[in-house]
């Protein structure tokens, strides 16, 4: 396996258009435009069909990142891009109103893909005063039957960035 | 939810507008005025279709249109056509936050069509703020 298509996705504004920017070693493809609704106090521009970035492991091994738009409406894009890839980071923002039901949106809306693949959840914004404790995302995680690998990241941060996949590469070795 | 809305004025102008389009072409069953980040704000469909969700995808369509002729080192991307084997969907921008749809069957001649879709975006351009 010489490529591997991993996916990015969670809410408006959890960091997917910034990590993939973070961390492709190409100039990112991006489809942002400015937001014209509520989202325009956060954000001036979301993404609303695609990102994508390339970048290589240490092993040699080549990953192509896709980013899906966050918001709901777009719903049909996240079908479109899950398409053929084998691994899905979930971004939480914890400076949301309520992380956990983030989270479990995306893990309800990506059930099927869950399903054939491996994911991880990285949280962002931890440092916010209503942030979730790390442990609460776990215990909420279990009691809907699952295990997986939460980190907290900075998505700014390139090398936060190539922790959460290589977490997900190593599960997916791990599973393989 | 505060959502981009056109003022009664703009509103009617809208409606004038795109019953001319009709006029001009018996091709044309839909125009729909959407924001760049897929929200509808106006249309006119003469067949029943979902104008909120066609809105999304228009916003991602354009927005990829113009990301791919970037990639190709193309200039400004002037429209996105979706050609079947029973219509025609053009989608252009008619300003920086606001793109114009066109939806009409084989029928009408794509020049037509371009030419139609091209002067209501600029109209609407002059008239919208
Ligand atoms: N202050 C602060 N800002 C952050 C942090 N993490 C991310 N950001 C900022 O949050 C914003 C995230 O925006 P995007 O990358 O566009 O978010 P997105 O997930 O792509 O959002 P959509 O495309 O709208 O779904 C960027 O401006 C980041 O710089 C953080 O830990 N602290
Ligand atoms: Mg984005």
């Amino acid at each position: 396996m010489s490529e591997i298509k991993l996916i990015i996705t969670g809410p408006p504004g959890a960091g997917k258009t910034t990590a993939i920017a973070a961390i492709s070693e190409t100039a990112p493809v991006k489809t942002d435009t400015h937001t014209t609704d509520d989202l325009a106090a956060v954000k001036e521009q979301t993404t609303v069909a695609m990102d994508f970035g390339e970048l290589t492991l240490d092993d040699g091994q080549k990953v192509f990142l896709y980013g899906t738009p966050g918001q709901r409406r777009f719903e049909f894009m996240w079908k479109i891009l899950v398409e053929g890839g084998l691994g899905l980071i979930i971004l939480v923002d914890c400076s949301r109103p309520d992380p956990l039901a983030d989270l479990h949106m995306y893990l309800d809306n990506f059930a099927d893909f869950i399903r054939q693949t491996s994911v991880v959840v990285g949280l962002t914004r931890t440092d916010h005063p209503d942030a979730p404790a790390v442990a609460e995302f776990y215990s909420s995680i279990e009691s809907s039957g699952r295990v997986l690998p939460i980190l907290e990241v900075d998505i700014r941060e390139r090398e936060d960035v190539a922790l959460l996949i290589n977490a997900l590469v190593s599960t997916l070795e791990f599973s393989r | 939810m505060s959502q981009y809305k056109f003022s009664e004025r703009s509103e009617a102008f809208c409606q004038d507008l795109f019953q001319n389009m009709f006029d001009t072409s018996d091709a044309i069953y839909g125009i729909l005025i959407s924001t760049v980040d897929g929200h509808d704000v106006s249309k006119s469909f003469s067949r029943d279709m979902p104008a909120a969700k066609l809105s999304a995808m228009m916003s991602a369509i354009l927005a990829l249109g113009e990301t791919i002729a970037v990639e190709a080192e193309q200039q400004q991307c002037r429209y996105v056509i979706v050609e079947n084997s029973d219509g025609y969907i053009l989608t252009l921008k008619i300003k920086d936050k606001l793109i114009l749809s066109v939806i009409a069957t084989t029928q009408a001649n794509l020049g037509m069509l371009h030419s139609v879709s091209r002067n209501a975006a600029e109209k609407l351009a002059a008239q919208l703020r």
